[in-house]
């Protein structure tokens, strides 16, 4: 479960990002984050991976805050953090089956790992990831050859063999057409539904949201403007979250 | 809408007449500085026409080359492919460290970046010659100099190369491998080293293929190789082996440069 408390982001040159942002994502449950640009929707999920440091608050990991870490502690809470981004960020010239076990280097150490290899367990429990998102039969070809929807899913798949907790997708079906976008957001709810994981997601399509979404956040000028689930959530909220863009 | 204002007719005459000014003074620019680099060199193009004559005896004296002696050439020819190869594997394996230190992206550190940056440049800046006589003086005559040499000119070379190719890679699969709590050793063997490793052997190729044209000069500062056979044949005015020497000399650079094109293109 995924926790943030009291969030607040101040960039050094004095902008205010996120002020006073409190959010739950409980294990099982599809959450997607919607707000105009600048609204501070990245900011989110860079603090919450700790690429960014925020200037107050809390981000809970199930019983770990990651708000004050840093070098190893960070990097052995991060384990149990996935995260998925706009452009699938594969390493192109290697196999789409190297890709995904490279989500699980986190739990190895040794000299193995450390030039370039590979586990077989993990080489194993790569293709058993690939097949739950579909692409089994491509596991031997390069990731660079892919469309964009099959990387978007083999990042998946290596956010799977990192065995997370919590995974948050920053824009995944921004560059899809709309059938791998509607194929990425199943597959992110089965995820949550079946597999237990909590699921952070940010989308500009709002109608994505209303389909797929057990709860949606807005976010306007950093704070949050609504948090409703998807059943609930007027269209009205909605359009103003946009129009404050606009004006 | 509303369009800019055409400029007027003695505008442009105004425009037109500096353009033309601005080309002459280049022009004039340009014939000076012909001009003064002539003058430094104390160029005679009449010293090429009576020099003609001793050209031609030369050439001459040069020929047939004097197949016969083809035996001599094979260990000459074998040391200055060797010294390359040494060289060059010596540089890539020096440059590649220093290049990730140096690569602003990666660097551990600003300060280790500029050490490193410095290291590059100074192995780049004094010339492989100058090296080759500094090693030659420190262990001796022989190829191993020369190849110390051409290792010690590489790392510059390469380092910076390696360096920009680093800085220039798609840093988002790094990141994203990084947020996956993979160790920096792994981010590094899994994630830059797979995507940048063609354009560093590409790098690696195209130095190997500078660095054999290199290994012949080095040989006339005592370094070994057809270099060094090449000047003791003119010293001792053998035109026919130094003809026979430079028949080997240009197949082995061409050889060399067509096999590292080959490569480099199934690479790419």
């Amino acid at each position: 479960m995924l926790r943030v408390c009291r969030l607040a982001m101040r960039y050094p040159n004095g902008k205010l990002a996120l002020a006073d942002f409190n959010l739950t994502v409980a294990a099982g449950e599809l959450v997607v984050v919607l707000g105009g640009n600048g609204s501070g929707k990245t900011t989110l999920l860079r603090c919450i991976t700790r690429m960014l440091r925020p200037s107050e608050g809390e981000i809970w990991l199930g019983e770990v805050n990651l708000a004050p870490l840093s070098g190893e502690r960070l990097r052995q809470a991060r384990l149990s953090l996935a995260m998925i981004w706009q452009h699938a960020s594969l390493v192109g010239r290697r196999s789409v089956l190297a890709n995904v076990a490279t989500g699980a280097l986190g739990r190895h150490r040794g000299l193995w790992t450390a030039l370039g290899g590979l586990p077989a367990a993990e080489r194993r429990a790569a293709y058993g990831h690939l097949d739950e998102v579909g692409l089994a039969a491509l596991a031997g070809q390069r990731a660079a050859t892919l469309s964009g929807g099959q990387a978007q899913r083999v990042a998946i798949a290596r956010a799977l063999a990192q065995r997370p907790q919590v995974l948050l997708a920053d824009e995944p079906v921004a560059s899809l057409d709309p059938e791998a976008a509607g194929d990425i957001m199943r597959l992110l709810r089965h995820l949550a539904h079946d597999d237990n994981l909590a699921v952070l997601c940010v989308l500009h399509q709002v109608e994505l949201a209303y389909t797929y979404a057990d709860r949606v956040v807005g976010i306007r000028d950093g704070r949050i403007a609504f948090d409703l689930p998807s059943c609930e959530l007027p269209r009205e909220a909605v359009r103003r979250l946009y129009l404050s863009e606009a004006a | 809408m509303s369009f800019a204002a055409a400029p007027s007719l003695a505008e442009r005459s105004w425009a037109g007449a500096f353009g033309l000014a601005l080309r002459l003074v280049m022009l004039l620019a340009l014939v000076l500085i012909v001009i003064q680099s002539a003058v430094v060199v104390h160029a005679r193009p009449q010293d090429l026409i009576t020099g003609v004559y001793g050209m031609a005896d030369i050439v001459r004296r040069a020929t047939p080359p004097d197949f016969a002696k083809i035996d001599l050439v094979w260990w000459p020819a074998l040391e200055t492919v060797d010294i390359a190869v040494f060289g060059t594997l010596g540089g890539v394996v020096l440059a590649l460290p220093l290049a990730i230190i140096a690569a602003a992206n990666v660097t551990p550190s600003r300060y280790f970046y500029y050490a490193a940056r410095g290291v590059i440049g100074f192995a780049r800046a004094v010339p492989d010659l100058v090296w080759a006589l500094f090693f030659v003086t420190a262990v001796g005559l022989g190829p191993f100099p020369g190849a110390l040499a051409l290792s010690v000119h590489s790392i510059g070379m390469l380092g910076r190369l390696f360096a920009e190719t680093i800085e220039h890679m798609d840093m988002a699969p790094i990141d994203a491998l990084s947020l996956t709590g993979a160790r920096r050793v792994q981010v590094f063997t899994h994630g830059v080293i797979p995507s940048i490793l063609p354009s560093l052997a590409g790098i690696s190729l195209y130095r190997l293929d500078e660095n054999i044209r290199s290994s012949l000069v080095l040989g006339f500062v005592g370094a070994g190789g057809i270099g060094f056979e090449l000047f003791s044949a003119m010293s001792l005015f053998q035109y026919r082996l130094v003809s026979l020497y430079l028949i080997v000399t240009f197949v082995i650079v061409i050889a060399a440069e067509r096999l590292s094109a080959l490569i480099r293109a199934r690479l790419a």
